[in-house]
């Protein structure tokens, strides 16, 4: 039959084919086994990955702020180690001869052969010693590292943040294949939101490495190494001078300082305490200190500037003007009466003060609540909602750190959620004074100051100004967005008149006058269940060429013009006099006013 | 087992199948445990999932096989030419369509397809569908470029390669002579010969001249068809000198893979050492020093036999080939133990693929052959490679099952 011979054609091939790599492996598996033994014992080309160094962070004036030291981590690679050296290695890196045989027994079940850190920060003097004894340690080696320092006395900790190993979840979400398992990561603040830049490009270095992992040559004398890119510098807007007296002057109190350039955007200085020390997350963290740190009640790891909603009270009052003026509710010069207090649908709510008809300029001076109770009323939730979201209430700021707070504006969906039952139009009447469901975070307020000021020029804040080639000084610009808020300027004249007059008139914070610099502002008290009032301030100078807006909070810290607007004004008179002026007295006796 | 069971069930190619198998999962195991089990697991998922599938394709009748051909193939130039347009693009390809969480690769299932469509077109009873006949001869090869034209296109050469490989022995097993295999492949052999060996270009044109006088055809087509081989064989050195020098690096680079240290050739020199070093008993199952410490790159796939060749050593290695040479066996004596024609030539055409498979993806890891992506069957982490040749095993068994079935 022809199919017959046809089988034993096409057998005969398969035969043939399939002796062929049998006799190939014998060749290179019996006859060369001894040649390639050796080189897989020797001489085997080794991909090493190169981390570049992190970018710095530089202040405005171009201090060093944020640092890197190179640190050397010991690892040990289980398939190599002799165990009987680990009593010496114990004594020479401090440690107990448990706590490295516990390590090691952590990363049982992977590769044997991927170097296990022991210890990071190792002295410079252990290394050389390992080094002259590398026959007697086998598998014992380094890492090396670049760990932050941070020069100032300052801590910075919200603007800075921290670096740590990328976490599993990152590493599989993660687009593309850049980061590997044990790779540093920006964890927190600017460190994160500017991970692209500050991590450079990795580098590949190409070795010939021995059975044993050590390196015997570099291949083609290194001209196949793909050499690390640095990472590029960032060149902050922030003062360290006053974030240094910022911080200063916060103190041990709970609370948050914002200040701005409202000609750009720019953050000046940006404070939340409690804060916590940064170095503590450079280099191992120690897992006591972190559960501390995660545990305290006062948050100290959470930033209040940017994190925390709390009810603006009275720093509202600028913004409800605006709201009436701009809905055409109020003119500039129409009055509403103020009584002292004010009664609607059987309930009363109460004011410090009886002031008769006033116009929205002396409102503001005064504080009047009474006037704002009916501007809400008249308003209408609405119209609050459209005007407010002008300036980013209920929506972020932009600022460039990670997880800011939306704060919270309170709409007719959101009534309709929590009182499903109805609700009446009396909830406007303590919106009108900032109190109620609405929600603000310090960075809002110091926003919406900086944008009054400039009379409706709203400027996403930002802490990064330029950043910068660390090989080449090339510096490039950081983009931010800008809008204008196009209300007629005769809205903005009232209501910072009525600002100036708070500081400058007769008004809540006259304690604070200042005669070199004309500050001008507005106190807050927000009420608070948890506790003592919230202390509030916000303001901005000069009056005719603002340079600095700052928004203070005191958590519990009682009146707005006992505490949060003396250091507002010690923060704007610091900084306008270029670091020079400290008008900040901490036991001065003030008139409680709100 | 009754002897009955076993006139009915291939347990031959199921002991085979296994046994291959249970020899990719302990590799693929090898490889990934340290970057998690995952891929392991996934693989021992879908090699279960095949063995059910093969087994399911045993039992349908031959009848609906060979009439399922065509809309198969047609499915299959459909995917073929979605995926250009949707597929997931995987370093520089286009080839995957992502299917909740799997890549299913159409490709691989388009080499079952051309097989079955070529093998159903070529034992249809119509009486001049002879391949003797030129117009048939056209059409065959018609059906084989249709889908090698769109995997081009992706483009994966590797696998478009792969479908030359079962066009001339389905060819010669539905009729055409020995003499006309020795007319078709000649030229090309000496061609390659002339262009890396020319030393032995007139010793090749020589034997084949002998061969051919054999086989005692007219003497005149024996003269003419050395004449086409002789140009054949005189003209590649001046084609390949027409090319572009880039082009002309890119052959390089495929056929010496040494001339490129740090690209291909990084992986070919890792690999020889690692199945060098391995020796008669291998290192050890998860102590191979290549292999742990990963000087090869994603060794899974393609450079899997590394893995077996280091730490099973010589003795696991022959074992596989072993293994694989008895599987084809099988393929090819129940392709000639068939009464149905179609099922017969489609076993020699998967057998054909597999035997490709296993000659390129071995022989570029010792380095006796060139560098083409293309898995090595059953043992290479990859769900579709899997799968595609778990059908061809079930269509082998069912050939066997109905070898005295007509159609």
């Amino acid at each position: 039959m022809e199919l017959t011979g046809k089988k034993y054609f096409l057998y005969g091939i398969a035969f043939a084919l399939s002796f062929l790599l049998i006799g190939r492996l014998i060749q290179i598996q019996f006859m060369n086994q001894e040649e390639y033994g050796k080189e897989s014992q020797k001489n085997s080309v080794k991909k090493i990955t190169v981390t570049p160094a992190r970018g710095l962070m530089y202040d405005r004036t171009g201090k060093l702020l944020v640092d890197n030291k190179p640190s050397y981590s010991l690892t040990i690679t289980p398939a190599q180690f002799d165990t009987s050296t680990i009593l010496e290695i114990s004594q020479l890196v401090d440690m107990q001869s448990d706590e490295i045989k516990s390590r090691l027994s952590e990363a049982k079940g992977t590769n044997r052969f991927n170097p296990v850190k022991i210890k990071r920060d190792i002295d410079f003097k252990v290394i050389s010693y390992i080094e002259e004894n590398r026959d007697k340690f086998r598998g014992i080696d380094f890492q090396v590292e670049s760990l932050r320092t941070y020069p100032n006395k300052f801590k910075a900790s919200h603007i800075f943040g921290y670096n740590g190993e990328i976490t599993e979840k990152l590493l599989e979400n993660q687009v593309g294949s850049y980061y590997k398992q044990g790779d540093i990561i920006g964890a927190t603040a600017l460190e994160k939101s500017y991970e692209n830049y500050l991590r450079g490009e990795k580098g590949f270095k190409f070795i010939l490495v021995d059975v044993r992992g050590r390196e015997v040559a570099s291949l083609n004398n290194g001209n196949s190494d793909i050499k690390p890119i640095n990472g590029t510098d960032l060149i902050l807007s922030v003062d360290a001078e006053l974030q240094e007296y910022a911080e200063k002057l916060l103190g041990k109190r709970r609370g948050a300082i914002v200040a701005i350039d409202p000609r750009n955007g720019e953050v000046l200085c940006l404070v939340s305490k409690p804060d916590f020390d940064l170095s503590v997350f450079s280099g191992s963290v120690d897992s006591k200190i972190f559960s501390m740190l995660i545990n305290d009640e006062s948050k100290p790891l959470f930033n209040r500037a940017i994190q925390s909603k709390y009810p603006p009270g009275s720093t509202w009052k600028p913004m409800m003007s605006l709201v009436g003026l701009a809905s055409g509710v109020i003119t500039t010069h129409s009055t509403i009466s103020c009584e002292g207090s004010f009664t609607w649908g059987g309930r009363t709510w109460e004011d410090h003060g009886a002031y008769g008809p006033i116009s929205v300029v002396t409102a503001l001076e005064k504080s009047a609540n009474v006037f704002f109770y009916k501007l809400g009323l008249k308003v209408g939730l609405d119209n609050f909602d459209k005007y407010s979201k002008m300036f980013n209430f209920g929506i972020r700021t932009g600022i460039d750190l990670p997880n800011e707070t939306n704060g919270l504006l309170p709409s007719e969906e959101y009534y309709k959620r929590i009182f499903p039952k109805g609700w009446s139009q009396g909830i406007l009447i303590n919106l009108g004074i900032g109190q109620g469901e609405l929600l603000v975070s310090p960075v809002q307020l110091a926003a919406y100051t900086a944008a009054i000021s400039m009379n409706g020029l709203y400027n996403q804040p930002h802490l990064v100004k330029k950043f910068r080639n660390p090989i080449t000084g090339e510096e490039e610009k950081n983009n931010y967005a800008s809008k204008t808020i196009d209300f007629p300027q005769s809205y903005f004249d009232a209501v910072k008149k009525g600002m100036y007059l708070v500081v400058n008139g007769n008004g809540t914070a006259k304690n604070i006058k200042n005669s070199e610099y004309d500050i001008s502002g507005k106190t807050g008290t927000a009420q608070n269940p948890n506790g003592n009032n919230h202390s509030w301030f916000i303001g901005f100078a000069p009056f005719n060429d603002p340079q600095i807006a700052v928004c203070v909070l005191g958590e519990n810290a009682g009146w707005g013009n006992q505490f949060a607007a003396p250091m507002a004004a010690a923060i704007i008179v610091r900084y306008l006099s270029k670091n020079s002026q400290d008008t900040w007295n901490e036991n001065a006796k003030i008139e409680v006013k709100d | 087992m009754s002897s009955r069971i076993l006139n009915r069930f291939d347990l031959i190619t199921v002991s085979l199948a296994i046994g291959i198998l249970a020899i990719g999962l302990i590799a693929v195991y090898s490889a990934t445990y340290s970057n998690g089990l995952d891929l392991f697991y996934k693989q021992l998922g879908f090699a279960i999932f095949g063995i059910i599938l093969m087994i399911a394709i045993l039992y349908i009748p031959p009848r609906y096989i060979s009439n399922f051909s065509l809309w198969f193939y047609i499915f299959t130039i459909v995917l073929l030419v979605l995926v250009l347009f949707i597929g997931k693009r995987i370093g520089g390809n286009r080839s995957w369509f992502s299917l909740g969480g799997f890549g299913v690769q159409p490709s691989e299932f388009a080499k079952v397809a051309t097989v079955l469509m070529l093998s159903s077109f070529l034992s249809s009873e119509e009486k001049e569908r002879s391949i003797k006949n030129p117009f048939t001869f056209l059409k065959a090869v018609g059906i084989v470029l249709i889908p090698v034209a769109l995997i081009m296109k992706q483009p994966d050469m590797g696998t478009a390669i792969v479908f030359s490989s079962f066009i001339l022995p389905i060819f010669l097993w539905s009729g055409l002579s020995f003499y006309a295999l020795i007319a078709i492949i000649s030229p090309i052999i000496i061609a390659a010969l002339a262009f890396f060996k020319p030393e032995y270009f007139y010793v090749a044109l020589g034997i084949t001249f002998i061969i051919m006088l054999l086989f005692r055809k007219k003497l005149y087509l024996t003269i003419f068809l050395t004449i086409i081989n002789f140009s054949a064989g005189y003209s590649v050195g001046f084609l390949y000198s027409k090319l572009q020098p880039h082009q002309q690096t890119r052959i390089m680079a495929v056929i010496n893979p040494s001339s490129d240290p740090l690209g291909t050739g990084y992986n070919v020199i890792q690999s020889k050492v690692a199945i060098g070093s391995g020796g008669f008993w291998g290192k050890g199952l998860l102590q191979g020093t290549q292999t742990q410490l990963k000087f090869i790159p994603e060794q899974w796939t393609d450079f899997i036999f590394c893995v077996i060749g280091e730490e099973l050593g010589f003795i696991g290695a022959s074992f596989l080939i072993i293994l694989f040479l008895a599987l084809l066996l099988r393929f090819l004596s129940n392709a000639s133990s068939s009464k149905n024609k179609f099922l017969g030539m489609a076993c020699v055409g998967f057998a054909s693929i597999i035997l490709f498979h296993l000659v390129i993806n071995v022989g570029m890891t010792i380095g006796i052959m060139p560098v083409i992506g293309i898995p090595l069957p059953l043992v290479s982490y990859g769900v579709s490679s899997l799968l595609s040749f778990m059908i061809m095993l079930g269509l082998s068994m069912n050939t066997y099952r109905n070898r005295n079935i007509l159609n």
